[in-house]
């Protein structure tokens, strides 16, 4: 039975994560020790895709875990690896009877004193992101209120990190957007400025502009920018060169 | 449900996957019954460019948020919060040049929604109506979507900009405003002063004579007008 008030210390420590600013690493690290503290389980430990989709260890509640997940990970086979490719949970999977299945994994494990294995997909809707491995030393099913608890907890995580994927990604492209609108920005200044002080269109500056960049191989954008800052003076550009 | 209002509001939009920025605001001015829409981005709490007007007196409300750097769109982008007002009559207004201007065009209610994913804050949209009154439950559940769609295609039309340059539907927007900057450029060099300088002039000038900025802004480039000239 999953212990019911650092369960719920667990789920509270795991929400009170989700702020802006948070660290995927140290969000999954703490999900391992929890699902330990909390779970009746020996060890934990977690498994993210990365963009090519294979899977990365990312946290482990002890260096045995961290062996068996590497290792999964470069044999191909075991309870994680399945979790991740089905989304669906591996459950009290008596690691005696697995020999066929995961043969070299089931092997490593219970050389390691593991008896049964579990894994949860990180999954959200249709996306899998990864997988929460848990590992039980003692022989017997895990029950159905800890599977219902991990998968909780899973699920808490998995919401997280995408939340945090889109918000980066979001991030950027606003960082990105509002870049390029200064640039334009200051452009215009710039050919404002030329324009006034050549007693030309906007059409005539721009050339002038563009064809000083050019020939004085500097970025569009630098040049107007010091322009715009007065670092150079809008009547001394070269004339355009015809085109 | 939701999901639902997701899906009927994509319905409205469909074939134009969210790219198609008139048709965004002028769904926005569907679902929510409203006079008009606009979406305007905004950064630093100042108006950057407008993605869409349904019509003339939307696009003026997003012209006046510009010149005066006040308005229903300016406060809901900066709190990230809904900005509601059903009466432009009514007394006690936050905005009051915003309001006697906008009153001025006809409209009587404003509201702003902040466009944002997150804690990315992109911009807002703005509604009006030329009668007072509210938005019902349902028709500002349909605003926050849009708000939504209008936030993913923003990004969607950033992502699929070349590095360094706007993405198309922003660039269109970005063109109202640009004479203004070319303006400010121009007055820069007529008074000796920074451009920043030249801008707050120009922003004034705009206001003491009830105008609009870019068309201030036009009539410094085509050498109508020269600031420190007038009576």
């Amino acid at each position: 039975m999953p212990n019911p008030v650092l369960l719920v210390q667990s789920l509270v420590e795991l929400a009170d994560n989700l702020v802006d600013d948070f660290d995927v690493v140290d969000l999954l690290s703490l999900l391992s020790e929890r699902c330990v503290g909390a779970l009746d389980v020996t060890a934990a430990g977690v498994m993210l895709a990365v963009p090519s989709g294979a899977l990365e260890v990312i946290a482990s509640s002890s260096e045995a875990m961290r062996t068996l997940e590497v290792f999964q990970v470069q044999s191909d086979e075991g309870p994680c690896l399945d979790a991740y490719r089905t989304g669906k949970q591996v459950v009290n999977l008596d690691l005696a009877a697995t020999g066929t299945r995961w043969p070299r994994f089931s092997a490593l494990a219970a050389a390691k004193g593991f008896h049964a294995a579990h894994s949860f997909p990180l999954r959200l809707r249709r996306r899998v992101i990864g997988a929460l491995n848990l590992l039980r030393s003692d022989p017997g099913s895990l029950q159905e209120a800890d599977i219902a608890a991990a998968q909780a907890l899973a699920d808490i995580a998995t919401i997280a990190i995408i939340q945090h994927q889109i918000s980066i990604d979001a991030q950027t492209l606003n960082t990105q957007l509002s870049a390029a609108l200064n640039t334009r920005i200051v452009i215009e200044q710039a050919k404002g400025k030329i324009a006034q002080a050549t007693d030309s269109d906007m059409e005539q500056a721009f050339r002038r502009l563009r064809s000083h960049a050019r020939n004085h191989n500097l970025r569009l954008a630098d040049l107007a920018s010091r322009i715009a800052d007065g670092a150079i003076g809008p009547s001394s550009l070269d004339r355009p060169t015809p085109e | 449900m939701p999901a639902e209002r997701y899906l009927r509001i994509l319905n409205l939009l469909a074939g134009t996957d969210g790219s198609n920025a008139p048709r965004l605001c002028a769904v926005a001015a569907e679902v929510t019954a409203t006079s008009g829409a606009g979406v305007m981005l905004l950064a630093d709490g100042r108006p950057q460019a407008s993605l869409c007007t349904t019509n003339d007196v939307s696009a003026l409300i997003e012209d006046i948020q510009y010149t005066l750097g006040e308005g229903p769109c300016v406060d809901a982008h900066r709190s990230g919060r809904v900005v509601s007002e059903p009466d432009l009559g009514a007394s006690e207004l936050p905005w009051v040049e915003f309001s006697r201007r906008a009153a001025g065009a006809g409209v009587q209610a404003v509201f702003g929604y902040p466009i944002r994913l997150g804690t990315v804050r992109l911009g807002a949209l703005n509604l009006y109506r030329d009668r007072p009154g509210a938005l019902s439950d349902d028709q500002h559940a349909n605003a926050l979507v849009v708000a939504d769609l209008a936030a993913r295609a923003i990004l969607d039309s950033q992502a699929n900009a070349p590095p360094g340059a706007i993405g198309i539907h922003v660039e269109e927007g970005f063109d109202l405003w640009a004479v203004v900057h070319q303006a400010a450029g121009m007055i820069s060099v007529q008074l000796d002063v920074p451009i920043a300088d030249a801008l707050v002039r120009l922003r004034a000038h705009a206001f003491a004579t009830d105008r609009l900025v870019a068309e201030v802004a036009r009539d410094v480039i085509d050498r109508r007008f020269r600031l420190g000239t007038e009576k």
